[in-house]
C-alpha cells in the first residue's frame, strides 16, 4: 500500500454485502434474536429516552433531622419504582412520606439526598431494512447484513425509511417542483436531481413521502431540510448539482423496488458513514463486502469532487509524476481522467473519489 | 519506554506530524554542521475512516522520502530503523506531533466567573477542547438540572477548576459532588475522564470522590492564587490526557509512541514552543505571533518575553468546522475580502461543499480568491478571539495588534498559495500588524515538527529556521496614523549593495513593494510625516534600519490601521483586485 494515493472511496454498486451497525442512542434492550430474519419496520432494541433527575429531600419531604433520614429508607439504590411510590418514611403521628414523582429509579442516595431518575419515554430501533441478524452487544447496537445495491450520497437529514423507489422529474438534473409532485408518488423514495427552493419539499411531506433523494440542494435549504419527516440524501453536495450518471443510473433501474433510505449526517470524519440508499437483491454468491481501501489506479472509475466538474464520473487514463498547473495558479499531483462526454481533463488528485 | 538516543550522536532526525487530512514526514540532517530539512513527504491522513489508524498515513508520508532521498527508513517489516546505520540507512531521532482526532467534547466546572473559570477556559481553549457546558458557583441552575446537562452534554473530559492552593474547599467539593454524580451515570464504559486543575490540597479528595466511575487525572492548579495564572504546567498534563483520549478512538498511536521514545506531541503544543523560544531569542521589547490555518481548526500562538498565549479554535478552520464561521462572522465580512463579484449563495455553498470535503483544492481562479477570503476571515476571527489578556496595541487601542516579530504563518492555504503575494496579502489584511515585522511562511509545515525536535535536540529549531526551508515574505512596515487617503505618510529609502537607491513617497491607501529578494538585505531610511509612525517608538520619529529581503520584496502597508475597506461593494472588489497585483499575487 506504500506510496499509493488512497483517495476516499464512494460506492456504487448494483450487487454487494452490506453489513450495518443499527445503534440506540442510550443503551437499552435488543430484541433480535442472532440469525434472525427482520423487516424495515421491525422493532430490534428498545430503550429509553435521556431520562430527567431531581434531588428528593428526605430530611424536608419527613420533618426529620437530616442525619436521622436515611434510616427511614424503604428503598435501595437502582430499586424501580412507579409514580406515587413510598420512598421513605412513613414517620411519626402524620405519617410523613416521601413519594416517587413519578415512574422512575433511585439511582443514588447521598445523605439525606436521594437521586431520582424519572423515566424518559420509550423508544424502539428498527431495522430499516430487511436484513438478518448477524451481530449484537445486548444492549445498544445490532449488526445487520442484506445483500443489495448500494448508492451512498456525501449529505442526509439525519432521518431513517424505507419504500418503493420512483423518479421525480426526467434525467439526473431535473430542477425540483411543486408541479411534479402529484398523488401516483405518494408513499414513495423518490429520485431527482437538484432543488433550490422549499415549497417541493414541504409539498412532498403531504404526499407523505417515504424519502427524497437529490443530486444537490441549495445551501440555503439545510434548514428547512432538516426539519422534513422524511429522510433527505443528497449524493453530489450543495448548489445546483445533478446527480452523478453512476447514481442516477443505478437508482433509476430499480425504479418499483423497495429501498431503504439511510440520510444519517455527515458526523465527523471519524465516524463518517455515508448517508446511502440499500436496494435488497436476492442473496448472491456473486456478492461479496464492497472495498473501503481502494488505491487511485489507471482504469479506476472516479467522481470529480468540486468545480469545474463537480459530480462528473470518468475514468482515470494516466497518472503522470508531474504535477500540473491549473487556472487557479496551483500545481498539484493530478490525474488524467476521461470525462463522461467531456474527454480528458487533468483533476487533481485531491479532488477524486474513487467509486466502486 | 524507548531510550532516546545518545544527542551527541544524534545526525539524522525524522519528524512527523499527524494532522486531520494530511500526514508530514520531514527529514533532517547535519550538514556542515547544521541541521538542514534534506526531504519532506506528504499523504492523506490515514486517521479518519476507513482506517482509522494513523500509522499507515505515516508509513506513506515516509515512503515519500524513501523515494526522494533513496535513504531506507523502513525495514523489511515496515519498522523504523532507528538508530542509523553506517550504510545510511535508518534515523537517530523520531519525533511526532498530532492534531489529528475526533473533536473533544469538555465541560468546565470552576468556581468564580471572572478568576478560576476564566483560567479553565484559557486552558481549554488552548488545546483541542470544545468546551460543551460551563459550571460554576454562580450558576443559578439547580443542581439536578446541572446532572442532566452534563449527561446531556456526553463530555469525553469534566476538566475542574477552582481554589487558589489552600484557599477554599468546601465549595470545590461542593460542586464536585453533582458532577461526581453525574459522571456515575454514564452508561458502563463511556464515563468522562477528569482533569482537575485546582487547589492542589484537594487533589486526594477529587481523586477518591471519583474512585469508582472515572480515571482522574491530577495538574497544577491553574490560579495557584488569584494574582497568578499558570497555564504550561497544566497544559502539559492535559496534553497527555487528550493523546490518551485521541489514541483510545483511532489505532496506531501506540507504534508511533513506541518509535519516538513514549511521547507524541501535540502539533499546537509544539507550534507554540517554537513561538515561545522564539520570543525568547528575539528582541524583548516585540512579541512573537504565530498562525496556523488548519482544516480542522486555527492555532494562535503568541508570545511575549518567554510568556506564551496559546489558542486553539477547533470551531473555526478550513474543512468540516468551516460553517460555524458563519455564526460569527456575517457574509460580508467574508465576501468584502473577494477581488470579483461572486454571489452571497455561490459563496454559502462552497463553504458546506468545502466542510464536505475538506481535502480538494481550487481549480478557477475565483474558488482560489474564495478560499483566501475565507482563510482572511478564519484568522481575523480567531486573532479576534485569542487576543484576550494580550498587551494592548499602540496607543492603547484594542483593536490594534501590538508589535510583533516575527509573524510566523503555516497551514495548507497558505503554504500552497501559487504566489507568495497571496500569502503575503491574507496575512497584512487579517492580521493588521503594525510598525516593522517580517513575515515568515513555512511552507512545509515544519513548526510543528521543530517544536517537538527541540524537546531532544535543542539547536535543531533555531538552525532550520534560520536556514532556508521557511520563506520570508518580506519586511513589512506598517505605518500607524490617519487622515485622508492620499496623504502624504513617510519618504523611504532603500539602498542595496551595488544597486542604485530607491527613494519615494508613500501615501496613505498605498500598498508598496520594493524590490528586496530573500537572502538579500538593504538599508531603509523612513521619515515619516508628522501624524504618523512607522515603527520607531514615536509618531513623526525618523529612523534607519537593516532589512531583510523576501519573496515577496519589502512591503510598505500604508493602507492604514485599522484596514478600513470602502463601503462600495464595487470600489471594494477593484482595490482588492489592486492590491493583488501591487503584491505581486496577479499580474
Amino acid at each position: 500500500m506504500k506510496s499509493a494515493y488512497l483517495p476516499p472511496v464512494l460506492h456504487v454498486t448494483p450487487m454487494t454485502i452490506v453489513r450495518r451497525d443499527r445503534t440506540l442512542p442510550v443503551p437499552g434492550t435488543v430484541t433480535a434474536r442472532l440469525n434472525e430474519r427482520v423487516q424495515a419496520v421491525d422493532v430490534i432494541a428498545e430503550a429509553e429516552t435521556a431520562p430527567r433527575h431531581v434531588f428528593l429531600d428526605l430530611a424536608r419531604g419527613l420533618g426529620v433531622p437530616a442525619k436521622e433520614a436515611p434510616s427511614h429508607l424503604v428503598r435501595q439504590k437502582g430499586d424501580r419504582v412507579e409514580a406515587g411510590d413510598t420512598i421513605a418514611g412513613p414517620v411519626g403521628m402524620a405519617r410523613r412520606t416521601v413519594r416517587a414523582p413519578a415512574d422512575g429509579r433511585v439511582v443514588a442516595i447521598e445523605g439525606h439526598r436521594v437521586l431520582f431518575e424519572v423515566r424518559g419515554e420509550p423508544i424502539g430501533l428498527r431495522a430499516g431494512m430487511p436484513a438478518l441478524v448477524v451481530g449484537s452487544d445486548g444492549t445498544q447496537t445490532v449488526t445487520l447484513e442484506v445483500t443489495a445495491a448500494l448508492v451512498q450520497g456525501v449529505w442526509g437529514n439525519g432521518k431513517q425509511d424505507f419504500g418503493v423507489i420512483r423518479t421525480l422529474g426526467s434525467g439526473p438534473g431535473a430542477r425540483m417542483q411543486t408541479d411534479m409532485l402529484d398523488i401516483n408518488l405518494r408513499g414513495a423514495v423518490l429520485i431527482g436531481g437538484t432543488c433550490d427552493q422549499a415549497a417541493p419539499l414541504h409539498q412532498a411531506t403531504e404526499l407523505m413521502v417515504r424519502g427524497i433523494v437529490l443530486g444537490s440542494i441549495t445551501s440555503d435549504l439545510i434548514p428547512a431540510a432538516q426539519r422534513l419527516n422524511y429522510p433527505l440524501m443528497i449524493t453530489e453536495g450543495f448548489g445546483v448539482l445533478p446527480m452523478n450518471s453512476a447514481a442516477y443510473g443505478l437508482l433509476t433501474s430499480n425504479v418499483g423496488r423497495d429501498v431503504a433510505i439511510d440520510a444519517r449526517p455527515p458526523a465527523d470524519r471519524y465516524s463518517y458513514q455515508r448517508p446511502e440508499i440499500i436496494i435488497p437483491q436476492p442473496p448472491s454468491r456473486q456478492a461479496d463486502f464492497p472495498e473501503e481501501i481502494i488505491p487511485l489506479k489507471e482504469g479506476a472509475r472516479v467522481r470529480i469532487l468540486r468545480a469545474p466538474f463537480h459530480g462528473a464520473v470518468g475514468v482515470v487514463r494516466d497518472l503522470p509524476n508531474k504535477a500540473a498547473d491549473f487556472p487557479s495558479g496551483l500545481l498539484a499531483r493530478s490525474a488524467n481522467v476521461e470525462i463522461e462526454g467531456l474527454g480528458n481533463r487533468m483533476i487533481p488528485l485531491a479532488n477524486l473519489e474513487v467509486i466502486q | 519506554m524507548m531510550d532516546l538516543p545518545n544527542m551527541v550522536d544524534a545526525e539524522t532526525l525524522l519528524a512527523v506530524d499527524v494532522g486531520s487530512v494530511h500526514t508530514r514526514a520531514s527529514l533532517f540532517d547535519v550538514v556542515d554542521n547544521q541541521y538542514r530539512l534534506v526531504a519532506t513527504g506528504r499523504s492523506l491522513s490515514t486517521a479518519t475512516t476507513p482506517l482509522l489508524d494513523i500509522s499507515e498515513g505515516v508509513r506513506m508520508a515516509m515512503d515519500q522520502i524513501q523515494t526522494i532521498t533513496g535513504r531506507r527508513l523502513l525495514d523489511e517489516q515496515d519498522g523504523l530503523i532507528m538508530p542509523s546505520s553506517s550504510q545510511g540507512a535508518g534515523v537517530d531521532v523520531f519525533v511526532a506531533t498530532s492534531s489529528a482526532g475526533p473533536r473533544l467534547r469538555a465541560v468546565l466546572v470552576g468556581l468564580t466567573p471572572g478568576v478560576s473559570l476564566e483560567s479553565g477556559r484559557r486552558l481549554a481553549t488552548s488545546s483541542y477542547l470544545d468546551v460543551v457546558e460551563e459550571i460554576g458557583l454562580a450558576d443559578r441552575r439547580r443542581e439536578d438540572e446541572r446532572i442532566d446537562l452534563i449527561l446531556a452534554a456526553r463530555p469525553d473530559l469534566i476538566l475542574i477548576v477552582g481554589g487558589t492552593d489552600g484557599g477554599a474547599d468546601e465549595s470545590v467539593l461542593r460542586l464536585v459532588e453533582g458532577v461526581a454524580l453525574a459522571a456515575g451515570l454514564r452508561p458502563a464504559g463511556h464515563a468522562p475522564r477528569v482533569l482537575y486543575a485546582g487547589n492542589r490540597q484537594l487533589g486526594a479528595a477529587i481523586v477518591e470522590r471519583f474512585a469508582d466511575q472515572s480515571s482522574v487525572s491530577l495538574a497544577p492548579n491553574v490560579r495557584p492564587s488569584l494574582e497568578n495564572e499558570d497555564l504550561t504546567s497544566a497544559r502539559n498534563r492535559m496534553a497527555e490526557v487528550i493523546a490518551d483520549l485521541r489514541s483510545s478512538k483511532i489505532s496506531g498511536f501506540d507504534l508511533v509512541r513506541q518509535w519516538s521514545g513514549g511521547y507524541v506531541m501535540l502539533t499546537a503544543d509544539a507550534f507554540g514552543r517554537v513561538i515561545r523560544h522564539l520570543s525568547q531569542t528575539y528582541e524583548p521589547r516585540r512579541g512573537v505571533l504565530g498562525v496556523d490555518l488548519g482544516a480542522s481548526q486555527t492555532t494562535i500562538a503568541a508570545a511575549f518575553g518567554g510568556d506564551l498565549r496559546l489558542t486553539v479554535r477547533t470551531d473555526l478552520g478550513l474543512g468540516a468546522p468551516l460553517p460555524s464561521l458563519l455564526r460569527t462572522a456575517s457574509m460580508e465580512s467574508i465576501t468584502r475580502w473577494l477581488p470579483s463579484d461572486i454571489a452571497d449563495d455561490v459563496v454559502r455553498d462552497y463553504i458546506f461543499n468545502k466542510s464536505l470535503q475538506p481535502q480538494t483544492i481550487p481549480m478557477e481562479k475565483d474558488e482560489l480568491h474564495l478560499e483566501f477570503a475565507l482563510a482572511r476571515q478564519l484568522l481575523q476571527t480567531a486573532l479576534g478571539l485569542a487576543r484576550s489578556g494580550w498587551p494592548k496595541g499602540k496607543n492603547g487601542r484594542g483593536s490594534l495588534l501590538p508589535p510583533m516579530e516575527p509573524i510566523l504563518a503555516g497551514g495548507g492555504v497558505l503554504s500552497r498559495a501559487p504566489r507568495p503575494g497571496y500569502a503575503a496579502l491574507a496575512l497584512l489584511d487579517s492580521l493588521q500588524p503594525t510598525g516593522i515585522t517580517t513575515l515568515v511562511l513555512d511552507p512545509y509545515g515544519l513548526t510543528p515538527a521543530l517544536g517537538a525536535a527541540a524537546a531532544v535536540i535543542p539547536m535543531v529549531a533555531v538552525q532550520v529556521l534560520e536556514s532556508g526551508s521557511y520563506v520570508s515574505l518580506g519586511t513589512v512596515v506598517s505605518p500607524l496614523g490617519g487622515g485622508r487617503t492620499g496623504r502624504p505618510v513617510a519618504r523611504v529609502k532603500l539602498e542595496r549593495e551595488g544597486q542604485a537607491a530607491l527613494e519615494g513617497e508613500v501615501r496613505l491607501g498605498q500598498l508598496v513593494v520594493l524590490p528586496l529578494p530573500q537572502g538579500e538585505v538593504g538599508r531603509l531610511t523612513l521619515r515619516p510625516e508628522r501624524g504618523f509612525d512607522v515603527g520607531f517608538g514615536a509618531y513623526g520619529k525618523a529612523g534607519t534600519l537593516k532589512v531583510t529581503g523576501g519573496a515577496v520584496g519589502l512591503i510598505i502597508d500604508a493602507r492604514g490601521r485599522p484596514l478600513a475597506l470602502p463601503k462600495d461593494a464595487g470600489r471594494r472588489r477593484e482595490l482588492n483586485q489592486k492590491w493583488l497585483i501591487d503584491i505581486g499575487a496577479l499580474q
